[in-house]
């Protein structure tokens, strides 16, 4: 079909607002009344609270309330609440730095700055684990000292012999990856407001990646009815799966605002986002690959020891979804994946961009270099041997609709210039090229046992068009999407569209914006409802014009019966056809994402993915001999993206999602002294800026045969998941040194370089 | 303690009573409602709360708000006149170079000064213009890109 809005690179609807200022945060909302919340957090790794005075704040003027364990219900809370570990605030026992241990409410921040600083906390000190081999030797602390140890969550997949292929096949590689805590660094903090009505509702208006979710469980958490909670969104200043399972300072400042009777703010100042906003979860992988002389990767064997920090969170979920992405990246028949998460005493991890499966690729496309290396056969020949085409059923259960990574490895190493690189002369100059594939969900994911999506959209006779979905948008462009999807489908402008998103008041139930999923899930929703508003329409006009609905066609906004050359306006039709014949013009769009048969979800494993997405990047790289610096200097990424609905914020999505992904490879890791992080700023923990980044080529590569709209899948995460490997293999051909733990910092490099010497 | 204060921003007079210790930031936001300006890290290294000093780029976190006494003060609130935007901010919206927003108004700021300052940059001089500002989101690349564009409005500008 020809289309006029999908696949434009039209500006975001959101744009003028943002670049002048208008646009409102959380962080800039203001209402009467508003009083700071601050967190007393503990310093000590390990250590149980023997006594808290909180007499001399709350003596302190200018305090309005202060709490600690007593004050708020007991319950536990995670993620999987039947895995649930964290206090609100701590009562007994303090699990990492950073943890919660009592609160101040008061009417400005030097106020509860100083309260906090006035709460004298006991402590009794007890032996802290940080590292997660240790934490798994026996007599080791444990951070819960309720559990038996602190392995915490195990998985095991097992598809074809492993053991018997490793003993068959020609060739095996093997070695241990390790990767480490990298930080979301949202340029907008996490942070809240809560505030009680007359009716006993809670409001909170916070930056959630997730409301529907994130409502329930401060209903949880709380021990108060869903009903009367909710949740408001503003203007989100990032989120990267930082924001997608609720933090506790939800809870804190509901309770604080019961107590005061008003409402209540609390932000993270910068250093509590690096040391309490949660991390990346570190990996430590050992890796088996074995295949055979024509090149046939037959046997793939994972070991995984993830680092939960002191609390469950997203870990097991991380783990899980890592054992998918593990199993389809290559129609592999003998699979083994062992997992366990281990708690340390140290900030927890989350969700971040990717779930686990930039860890995972890094292990296994560098791996698959180290293959092609011992078996003499160019990387790209071996991925290409190898490439993951079966357009049905893997040897896991992945069912592939639509894949396209044979022409972006094709793509990709064109653009970059492969062979002619490979075959370049060594002029002194220490350069290399490498690429990495990877494949990811484009479309969320089954794993709640369900996956869903509803939009409303309604026709006003003043001439606009609203669109109510919950595609929340952090800054991903999924308004944009979502309006463009609507515009296509209902015949109108892009400015016609106005997208509301923010309130769980107003939106339908939706499990959030993760998982690159809102383009796929509540794309197709939206899509539906554009298709019942435009059939809506439809009828109204025949009435009007007295024709066939058949025969009504709707384009650019304008409307005409088919074969007549008069052509009406589409909103005067539609004031027309409220105001003067009463018939209201909307339309309800569900998506409901139809589970393979026999689903269930302890059994479901990689048929939990409506949708993947393939692709490959190339990069070539310079090292400096001087410095140890690895300087990337050209990236090409080949992606695909079913259909493009904005060339523009696609391409944006794979540039930004390269840059963390340059930032997880070379450059970013929180450094702890005994689980004290040393590098809480951005001058110490330092993220790429403008001057780190190279020349970057985006190739969007279209395929058919996805389920979702217009035929497009998700592209928010998957341009982070290659980059770490492609760059590792890079370094490999550029200096022959094969690194296997990530950041791969400049002392590494020089200290490699100075042993090949 | 509190002093008077005489303040110009975006061309209004502000006579405030402010505690000497306060930044220029937190006046804008909570004393004038100018919220367009963010705090990303309070500590001068992130660019977010870039505005202009009598035409030069401060970080606002890192300033008091006394040291702007009897100096114009430019946010982006006061950028765009009448509803049409400077150049620098139709080359941000043409080019893509926005997504969650935040480091925006920052980002635009910056530019503005260095185009103020040489209209005809080097994108190595971009580069380096732009370092303070720090964006999670896009990779820079249309950010460059938009700096460039901006630069050839501003010189289609002043040929007319």
């Amino acid at each position: 079909m020809s289309t006029c809005i999908i696949g434009k690179g039209l500006p975001r609807v959101d744009a003028v607002p943002k670049v002048t200022g208008a646009a409102q945060y959380t962080v800039d909302l203001k209402m009467p009344g508003l009083l700071v919340g601050k967190i007393l957090r503990s310093p000590h790794a390990h250590a149980r609270i023997k006594s808290i005075d909180t007499s001399a704040a709350e003596q302190l003027k200018g305090v309005l309330a202060v709490i600690t364990a007593k004050d708020v219900p007991d319950g536990l809370f995670s993620f999987y609440q039947w895995l649930a570990d964290k206090n609100i605030l701590c009562g007994e026992t303090v699990r990492y730095i950073g943890d919660e241990v009592a609160a101040v409410a008061a009417v400005d921040d030097d106020t509860a700055e100083e309260a906090v600083s006035l709460i004298k906390v006991d402590y009794e000190l007890l032996p802290a684990v940080f590292d997660v081999h240790a934490a798994l030797e026996p007599g080791a602390p444990l951070v819960h000292d309720d559990k038996e140890s602190n392995s915490t969550w195990s998985v095991e997949r097992l598809f074809g012999d492993p053991d018997k292929a490793l003993a068959e096949c020609d060739f095996v590689v093997e070695g241990t990856y390790v990767t480490h805590a990298q930080a979301h660094t949202c340029l907008e903090t996490s942070n809240c407001i809560a505030k009680w009505d007359e009716k006993d509702r809670l409001t909170i208006w916070t930056n959630a990646q997730a409301p529907h979710t994130q409502r329930q469980e401060v209903a949880r958490i709380l021990g108060i009815p869903r009903r009367n909670v909710r949740v408001i969104n503003s203007y989100m200043g990032g989120g990267f799966g930082s924001k997608l399972v609720m933090d506790v300072k939800l809870p804190i400042a509901s309770v604080l605002s019961r107590l005061t009777g008003r409402p209540v703010r609390i932000v993270n100042t910068r250093s509590e986002e690096f040391t309490t906003g949660k991390t990346r979860y570190p990996y430590t992988m050992s890796l088996k690959t074995g295949a055979m002389k024509d090149g046939r990767i037959v046997v793939r064997d994972l070991t995984v020891i993830g680092d939960a920090g002191a609390y469950h969170d997203k870990g097991p979920a991380t783990i899980n979804f890592s054992s998918m992405m593990f199993g389809t990246l290559y129609d592999v028949p003998n699979i083994r994946f062992q997992a366990q998460m281990v708690y340390t005493n140290k900030e927890m991890g989350t969700a971040f961009r990717g779930f686990g499966n930039p860890q995972l690729t890094f292990a296994t496309e560098s791996q698959l270099d180290e293959l092609a290396h011992k078996m003499g056969i160019d990387p790209l020949d071996l991925r290409l041997r190898n490439s993951n085409c079966s357009m049905g059923t893997t040897s896991c259960g992945a069912e592939i609709c639509g894949c396209a990574m044979t022409e972006c490895m094709e793509a990709a190493s064109e653009a970059i210039e492969w062979s002619q690189k490979k075959a370049r002369p060594s002029d002194g100059t220490l350069r290399g090229v490498g690429l990495a594939n990877m494949v990811h969900t484009g479309g969320g994911g089954r794993f709640y046992g369900y996956n869903s999506a509803e939009a409303f959209i309604k026709l006003s006779d003043e001439g606009t068009v609203t669109l109510i979905t919950s595609a929340l948008d952090m800054g991903q462009g999924s308004h944009t999407t979502m309006a463009q999807i609507a515009a296509e489908e209902l015949g109108v402008s892009l400015s016609d569209i106005n997208v509301l998103s923010h309130d769980t008041e107003l939106t339908p139930y939706d499990l959030g914006s993760w998982g690159s999923r809102a383009t796929f899930m509540d794309g197709n929703a939206v899509q539906a409802a554009a298709r019942d508003a435009r059939a809506a329409l439809a009828e109204a006009a025949a009435e009007m014009l007295e024709a066939d609905p058949a025969d009504i066609v709707i384009e650019e906004s304008k409307v005409w019966v088919k074969g007549s050359s008069e052509k009406h306006d589409l909103f005067e039709i539609v004031d027309h056809a409220v105001n003067a014949h009463g018939i209201p013009i909307s339309g309800t769009g569900q998506f409901v994402d139809k589970l393979p048969e026999g689903y269930t979800i302890p059994t479901a494993f990689a048929k939990n993915i409506p949708c993947f997405s393939f692709g490959t990047q190339a990069v070539e790289v310079e090292v400096d001999p001087e410095t140890g610096q690895v300087r990337v200097l050209r990236v090409v990424a080949a992606h695909e993206t079913g259909t493009t609905i904005n060339q523009t914020m696609s391409e944006g999505q794979i540039e930004g999602s390269i840059a963390q992904g340059i930032g997880f490879a070379l450059m970013e890791r929180l450094v702890r002294q005994e689980g004290k992080v040393q590098n809480d700023r951005f001058l110490d923990y330092k993220i790429p800026n403008i001057g780190d980044m190279p020349e970057i080529e985006t190739i969007l590569v279209e395929s058919v045969g996805t389920k979702g709209p217009f035929g497009a899948k998700g592209i928010g995460e998957p341009g982070l998941v290659p980059t770490a490997p492609a760059i590792a293999n890079a370094v490999f051909d550029a200096i022959g040194v094969r690194f296997h733990e990530l950041p791969i910092t400049r002392d590494m490099v020089l200290e490699a370089l100075k042993e090949t010497r | 303690m509190k002093q008077e204060l005489l303040i110009t921003v975006n061309g209004d007079e502000h006579h405030l009573l402010v505690d000497t210790r306060r930044t220029l930031l937190d006046v804008l936001r909570d004393d004038l409602g100018l919220t367009g300006t963010k705090n990303g890290c309070g500590a001068g290294e992130c660019g977010a709360c870039t505005v202009l000093l009598d035409g030069e780029p401060v970080n606002s976190c890192l300033t008091l708000a006394h040291e702007a006494a009897g100096r114009d003060v430019l946010t982006i609130e006061g950028l765009s006149s009448g509803g049409v935007l400077h150049p620098v901010q139709q080359a941000f919206v043409s080019q893509g170079a926005i997504q969650c927003g935040f480091c925006t108004p920052g980002m635009v700021m910056t530019t503005k000064a260095l185009l103020d300052r040489n209209p005809d940059p080097t994108r190595e001089e971009i580069l380096a213009g732009l370092r303070g500002n720090l964006c999670r989101c896009t990779g820079y690349v249309k950010i460059v890109e938009a700096v460039e564009v901006a630069q050839c409005l501003l010189a289609e500008e002043e040929l007319v």
